[in-house]
C-alpha cells in the first residue's frame, strides 16, 4: 500500500502573551475627535509600554476596522509607523465585520504555528464618532466622469448630471446591504422565532454589567487596559444597573412584529469607540522576552448562514460553527471551562443557547442525534461582555481574547493540576458571519 | 394564417406611448374591434449594451454577470409587444392598462454577446371582474431556439369586451419578513431610465395625479425584478419566474418583503407592513 504523500507535521503552539486596550467609550463621548488610527496607535503603544517592546521588530501586526475611511487603506501599518515599535515591523489590514479582531488573532497565530512568525500583534479598532461619510453614488460617478473629461463639452456634461439631492452625504448604517434591515431588526426576528423574553435578556445584560464591574473592582483589568483621553473604565458600564431599571426601558427593535417587542437599549450594545490589541508569540520568543504564555490558540472555525432567504437568523452562524469546531477537536460543551459569546445583543446569546438546547435544531439543522448541549451559565462571559463594555466592532475580538487568556492562565495556576483548562470564543458578525475559536490555558 | 410584421429595430417606447395615447383617447370615445389582430411582430438582431446592462444590474441589485437578468431581457424585448399594442386594430387602449401579472420562462441563459430575435404576439382576450384582460407573449430566441419567453397580462378597466369572470381572491396573511425595500421618490424615474418605460404614472406625483394616482407608483416589473435579484444565484440557469401585482407601490414608500426558499424553489411577497395588504406575490421555480 502506498504511503500518504503528505507527511504529518507536528505544528507548534502559538501563545497569547498579553493584551492591551483603551477603555471603550460611547459614541460621541471622550473619543469623539479621535480617529481609528489615533486609537489603534494608542492601544499598540500601551502594549509596547506594558511588555517592553520599544523599538522591537515584531513579526507582523494585523488589525482592522469595520467602519473605515478610504484614506485608511493601510491603517495598521500607519498605526505601527506612529507607534514605538520598530518601523521595520510589517503590518496588514483585515476586515471581517465584527469578527475582524478575532480573525487577526486566528490568522496570526496560525502563522506562528507554521513557523512563519515568532511574534505578532493582533488588533482592531472602530469609531462610530469619526465614521466615514461618503458622497452619493450619482455625485461620485459625475465627479469621476469629470476627472476623466478632456473637452469643455465633456466637463459640462459631467457636471450637468449632478442634481441637488446628489449632494446629500451618505452616512454608514448598520443595515444589511441585501435586506436593508438593521442588525437589531434582524435579531428581533430571531428573538421572536426562539421566543426569548425581555426578562431573560435583561438578566444577561445585568450579569454583564455586574461581572465587568466586579472585574474592574478586583483589579483584573489593571494590566489589560490603559486609560485614554481621561477615560479609565468602559464608559458604558453601569455598575448600579438593576432588573427594575432595565425592565422600564422601552423596546427599540421588533416593534413592527406581531410578537411582543423585547429588545431595548439596555439589552443591546451601544455604538462605541475603542481599540484593542493582543500580543502573540512562540514559546521561544516568549522565553527570550521574559514573557509568560497565558493561553494557546488551539483551533478556529468560521461559519455563515443564509439569512437573506430566511433560512436562519442573521447572527446565528456561531450556532453552526461551534458544533463543527468542537467535533473536530473531540470536545463537547462540558469539556470547556469558559464560554465567551459576544453580546451583540443579549438575545443573540440566548438564541444561540436556545438553538443548542433544541432537539429539533440539533437534528434538522446540525445533523446531530439530538440537542447539541446546554451551556452552564456560570461559565458564560465570566468577566462581562459587550453589553457592559460596549462594542467598537473590530476591537471586540481583541478584548475577549486578552480577557479570557488572562483568566485561563489564572485558573490554571490556581488549580495547580495538569488538567487542560479551555475556553470557547464565539463572535457573530454582519453578513450572516460567525467566527469561533478554542483557547487552552498555558 | 398569422401575418408577420418585421420591424428594423426595437422601437423606442416614447414614440409608442405618444401614438398609444392618441389611440387610447379614440378607444374611450368610440368602441374599436373586439378581437385581437392575428399578427406577430418580429425584430431580428437585437443586442444588449454592456453599459445598459451594468446600469440595470446596479439599479436592481443583480450581480454583474454577463448573463442577462430575466427582467433585463423583458426590458429589451417588451417594446416589440408594445408596438403591437398601438396598432389601430388592437382592441384595448394602451394608456391606463394595468399590469396584472407576469410570467417568464427562462430556458437557458441569455448572454451579453448573444444576438437575439424577438417575437411578440397578443393572445387570450378574456373577461375580468373589472374589465378585459389580455396576454402579450414575447419570445426571445438565440440561433433559432427559444431561450426566454414572457407572458405579460394586462387589464383594461371598465372596458367589457368579453364576459365577466368570477375569480377567487385569496386572503393574504403577511409572513415573517426577510427584508425591506426602501424606495425613494425617484425610483420610478430611475427604472424609467433603464427600461425606457416613461409612463407618467411612474415619473412624478404631479404626472401621476393627472392619471388618477395620489402619488407616483413604482413599475411593477421593478418590484418583480428586485425580488428576482434577491433570490439570487439560487434560481439557477433555467427557471420560471411568475408574479402577480396586487396593489401598486406608492413612491416614496417602504415595502416589507419575504424572499424565501421553499424546498428547491423560492416564493416571494412584498407588502405594506402597516396595512398588511400585499403589493406583489410570486415565485421562482427551477426548471432543472
Amino acid at each position: 500500500m502506498a504511503r500518504p504523500t503528505t507527511p504529518t507535521t507536528e505544528v507548534r503552539r502559538a501563545y497569547v502573551l498579553g493584551g492591551n486596550r483603551i477603555p471603550f467609550a460611547r459614541a460621541g463621548g471622550p473619543y469623539v475627535r479621535a480617529s481609528n488610527q489615533d486609537m489603534l496607535t494608542a492601544a499598540i503603544d500601551g502594549l509596547v509600554a506594558r511588555y517592553g517592546l520599544q523599538g522591537e521588530r515584531i513579526g507582523e501586526v494585523a488589525a482592522g476596522a469595520v467602519l473605515k475611511h478610504s484614506k485608511d487603506f493601510n491603517l495598521t501599518r500607519e498605526a505601527v509607523l506612529g507607534s514605538a515599535l520598530s518601523a521595520e515591523t510589517p503590518a496588514y489590514d483585515v476586515q471581517q465585520a465584527c469578527a475582524t479582531g478575532l480573525e487577526t488573532v486566528v490568522s496570526l497565530s496560525n502563522k506562528i504555528r507554521l513557523g512563519q512568525l515568532e511574534s505578532a500583534i493582533a488588533g482592531g479598532v472602530d469609531s462610530t464618532s469619526d465614521a466615514p461619510i461618503a458622497v452619493s453614488n450619482r455625485l461620485r460617478r459625475a465627479l469621476l466622469d469629470l476627472s476623466r473629461a478632456k473637452t469643455v463639452g465633456q466637463k459640462f456634461a459631467a457636471v450637468a448630471k449632478i442634481r441637488p439631492k446628489d449632494l446629500a452625504p451618505v452616512a454608514p448604517n448598520t443595515g444589511e446591504p441585501r435586506t436593508h434591515l438593521s442588525m437589531g431588526e434582524h435579531q428581533a426576528l430571531t428573538t421572536a422565532q426562539w421566543e426569548i423574553t425581555q426578562a431573560a435578556q435583561d438578566e444577561v445584560a445585568l450579569a454583564s454589567h455586574q461581572r465587568l464591574a466586579a472585574a474592574y473592582d478586583s483589579g483584573f483589568f489593571d494590566d489589560l487596559v490603559t486609560p485614554f483621553r481621561g477615560l479609565t473604565r468602559d464608559a458604558n458600564l453601569r455598575a448600579d444597573s438593576s432588573l427594575e431599571k432595565l425592565a422600564k426601558l422601552k423596546p427599540a427593535f421588533g416593534l413592527g412584529l406581531d410578537t411582543p417587542a423585547t429588545m431595548t437599549a439596555g439589552n443591546s450594545t451601544p455604538l462605541s469607540d475603542g481599540a484593542s490589541t493582543v500580543l502573540l508569540g512562540s514559546a521561544e520568543w516568549a522565553a527570550a522576552h521574559d514573557l509568560v504564555p497565558l493561553a494557546s490558540v488551539i483551533d478556529a472555525e468560521a461559519g455563515a448562514v443564509d439569512f437573506v432567504h430566511g433560512d436562519d437568523g442573521l447572527l446565528m452562524a456561531p450556532a453552526f460553527a461551534v458544533p463543527r469546531l468542537l467535533a473536530r477537536n473531540g470536545l463537547t460543551l462540558d469539556d470547556l471551562d469558559y464560554i465567551e459569546i459576544h453580546e451583540a445583543f443579549a438575545a443573540t446569546v440566548l438564541t444561540t443557547l436556545a438553538a443548542w438546547e433544541s432537539e429539533e435544531f440539533g437534528r434538522t439543522r446540525l445533523g446531530l442525534d439530538g440537542a447539541f448541549g446546554t451551556v452552564d451559565r456560570a461559565k458564560l462571559n465570566v468577566h462581562g461582555s459587550s453589553l457592559a463594555a460596549g462594542h467598537p466592532f473590530a476591537a471586540t475580538g481583541g478584548r475577549i481574547i486578552a480577557t479570557i487568556s488572562k483568566e485561563l492562565h489564572r485558573r490554571k495556576v490556581e488549580s495547580g493540576s495538569d488538567r487542560p483548562v479551555r475556553a470557547l470564543v464565539s463572535v457573530c458578525a454582519a453578513g450572516g458571519l460567525g467566527l469561533t475559536a478554542i483557547l487552552e490555558a498555558a | 394564417m398569422t401575418a408577420t410584421v418585421v420591424l428594423p429595430e426595437v422601437p423606442a417606447l416614447g414614440g409608442l406611448f405618444t401614438r398609444g395615447a392618441g389611440l387610447s383617447l379614440a378607444r374611450r370615445v368610440r368602441s374599436g374591434p373586439s378581437v385581437l389582430p392575428d399578427v406577430e411582430y418580429l425584430v431580428r438582431g437585437v443586442q444588449a449594451s454592456s453599459e445598459h446592462l451594468t446600469e440595470y444590474q446596479h439599479l436592481l441589485g443583480e450581480s454583474a454577470s454577463d448573463a442577462l437578468p430575466a427582467g433585463f431581457v423583458h426590458v429589451l424585448a417588451f417594446p416589440v409587444a408594445t408596438a403591437l399594442m398601438v396598432r389601430n386594430d388592437f382592441p384595448l387602449p394602451l394608456v391606463g392598462l394595468v399590469h396584472l401579472a407576469n410570467r417568464v420562462t427562462q430556458l437557458r441563459p441569455v448572454l451579453l454577446t448573444d444576438v437575439l430575435d424577438v417575437r411578440a404576439t397578443a393572445t387570450d382576450l378574456r373577461g375580468h371582474r373589472s374589465g378585459t384582460q389580455v396576454d402579450l407573449v414575447t419570445e426571445v430566441s438565440v440561433d433559432g431556439s427559444v431561450a426566454w419567453r414572457g407572458v405579460s397580462t394586462y387589464l383594461a378597466r371598465g372596458l367589457f369586451l368579453a364576459g365577466p369572470v368570477e375569480e377567487s381572491s385569496d386572503t393574504f396573511v403577511p409572513p415573517t419578513p426577510t427584508g425591506r425595500w426602501k424606495l425613494d421618490g425617484d425610483v420610478g424615474r430611475r427604472y424609467a431610465a433603464v427600461s425606457g418605460d416613461r409612463n407618467p404614472i411612474h415619473l412624478s406625483a404631479l404626472s401621476a395625479k393627472l392619471l388618477g394616482f395620489p402619488r407616483a407608483i413604482a413599475h411593477g416589473m421593478y418590484t418583480a425584478s428586485r425580488a428576482l435579484a434577491d433570490v439570487g444565484a439560487g434560481r439557477g440557469d433555467a427557471f420560471a419566474w411568475s408574479v402577480e401585482f396586487v396593489k401598486p407601490v406608492l413612491l416614496p414608500g417602504t415595502v416589507t418583503v419575504r424572499i424565501a426558499r421553499s424546498s428547491e424553489d423560492f416564493t416571494f411577497a412584498g407588502w405594506d407592513a402597516r396595512s398588511g395588504k400585499p403589493h406583489l406575490t410570486g415565485s421562482v421555480t427551477s426548471l432543472r
